[in-house]
């Protein structure tokens, strides 16, 4: 398959003795967006952080050859007394003013020199979250990994940055991999679905398994115990 | 001016200078009391070096290596904090010192003395901070970026553990010529304190980081030059000058 960006095969993790992720496969495709969804616990986190090599596995993961990987952390904190400025937050990356500036539209968020100077420990999280997705995305990677990536941000906020951000994916070809624990407007966007406890739920085009049956399986399951 | 003056100023302003640019880093990366640790842990080679007559960085260097690789072993074998570890093995190693140092030589170990400085002495230190400097100085975006997310380092290709290695070993390097200048039982002050009082002004990392040299630097100057004319030891007068920047600096603390 050519235009596959990654395939994951019987991928197992396991923390502290206990199985996380067990006999997990899918792939994804070039210019896809794929949403990984599952109740808190499932292993959504760990898939991520396992397709990025940062942890031990079982399995076989390929990523396309010299692929260009950005990666949201679910967490991201910044001490407000650390002395440094957005700009130079995004100088890290040896980007270039336009390109700052242009990332940063992508997310919705001022362009203002001073905004720029501002203390990156000063924003609050939602802007800090935007930044994040804007610093991912300056150097245009060919994938983005989001980790719950509207967390801390208000429901207007994240319709305006859903809508940015999905014509920016489109015109730019990216594929990304989008985890989310809710179910919401977000699905909708998706092309495929990937739910998770564990193991595999369902895997599909959103239309297809986001079914009432199934999205029992997703909740149904965490509630019983 | 004396050549004696002026040795122990270049050396004061070179290590000084390096040593408030990596302390912006290490109080980032929460090890304020890393350089205080070490500083003690270098004492028995310290020690060694003022009865034999040579240069205590040069005593000082392989105690801390010492020191560094059996801090990390005890962690891989014992899983205990850090932070207790080398709690252990900083207060042995003053324990082990303070067994074969002379009383005569206790104040020189403890608060350092750069009136006694040689040209070789001075242009080695001289060197070696220009080395660690533009080494610091060619990590510092990694370092700060592995300080805010590992993860996200790794991901943007920061080999994360070589560069937490290459800090080490400036970290030891800077703590062995410190203590030239500013004795054992101080060195850790002379990278916490610029670093911090830089920190209370700055606006940004360039404004931090260099401040923290500039600081440094300073302080070492000034108190070498009340040295010389009070007659007081250079340690704890550079200390106490940093120490003053860093009152005033609360007064123009940003928000």
């Amino acid at each position: 398959m050519p235009n596959l960006v990654l395939s994951a095969k019987n991928l197992n993790v396991e923390l502290g003795g206990e199985k996380v992720l067990e006999d997990l496969s899918f792939d994804l495709k070039e210019k896809e967006i794929l949403i990984i969804l599952g109740p808190n616990g499932a292993g959504k986190s760990v898939l991520l952080r396992t397709l990025l090599g940062l942890m031990p596995f079982n399995g076989e993961i390929q990523w396309k050859k010299d692929i260009h990987v950005g990666y949201v952390p679910e967490e991201f904190f910044v001490s407000s007394t650390l002395p440094l400025s957005v700009k130079e937050f995004f100088r890290f990356k040896k980007v270039s003013q336009k390109q700052i500036l242009t990332a940063l539209n992508y997310v919705g968020m001022e362009t203002s020199e001073k905004f720029l100077k501002k203390k990156l420990g000063t924003l609050s999280s939602g802007q800090l979250r935007r930044i994040l997705i804007a610093w991912v995305m300056a150097d245009l990677p060919d994938v983005i990994l989001l980790d719950e990536p509207m967390v801390g941000i208000d429901i207007h906020g994240r319709e305006t940055i859903h809508d940015s951000l999905e014509k920016t994916w489109a015109e730019q070809g990216q594929s990304i991999i989008l985890v989310s624990h809710e179910i919401g407007e977000i699905v909708k966007k998706a092309d495929r679905v990937l739910a998770i406890n564990k193991r595999k739920l369902f895997f599909g085009p959103p239309e297809k398994v986001i079914t009432p049956h199934n999205l029992a399986k997703i909740y149904g399951s965490s509630i019983i115990l | 001016m004396d050549l004696q003056l002026f040795y122990s100023l270049i050396v004061g302003i070179f290590v000084g200078g390096t040593a408030g640019f990596l302390g912006s880093l290490m109080i980032t990366k929460r090890m304020a009391l890393v350089g205080d640790a070490l500083g003690h842990v270098a004492l028995p080679g310290v020690a060694l070096a003022l009865i034999y007559g040579f240069n205590v960085s040069w005593g000082a260097l392989p105690c801390l290596a010492l020191g560094i690789v059996l801090i990390w072993f005890l962690e891989m074998k014992t899983k205990l904090p850090m932070e207790a570890l080398t709690g252990i093995v900083f207060t042995a190693s003053v324990a082990i010192a303070f067994l074969f140092l002379p009383e005569s030589e206790v104040s020189t170990a403890l608060v350092g003395d750069i009136s006694q400085i040689n040209l070789s002495d001075t242009f080695i230190s001289v060197i070696l901070s220009l080395m660690v400097f533009l080494i610091l100085r060619n990590i510092f975006s990694q370092m700060i970026l592995i300080n805010l997310s590992e993860e996200l380092a790794y991901v943007e290709h920061v080999e994360v553990k070589k560069y937490n290695l290459i800090y080490l070993i400036c970290i030891a390097l800077i703590v062995a010529f410190g203590i030239k200048v500013t004795g054992s039982l101080l060195m850790g002050a002379l990278v916490i304190t610029p670093a911090a009082a830089a920190r209370n002004i700055a606006r940004n990392l360039f404004q931090y980081s260099y401040g923290s040299l500039i600081i440094g630097a300073l302080s070492c100057a000034i108190g070498i030059l009340l040295f010389k004319s009070l007659g007081l030891p250079a340690g704890p007068l550079i200390i106490l000058i940093a120490s003053f920047i860093f009152l005033i600096s609360l007064v123009f603390r940003k928000k």
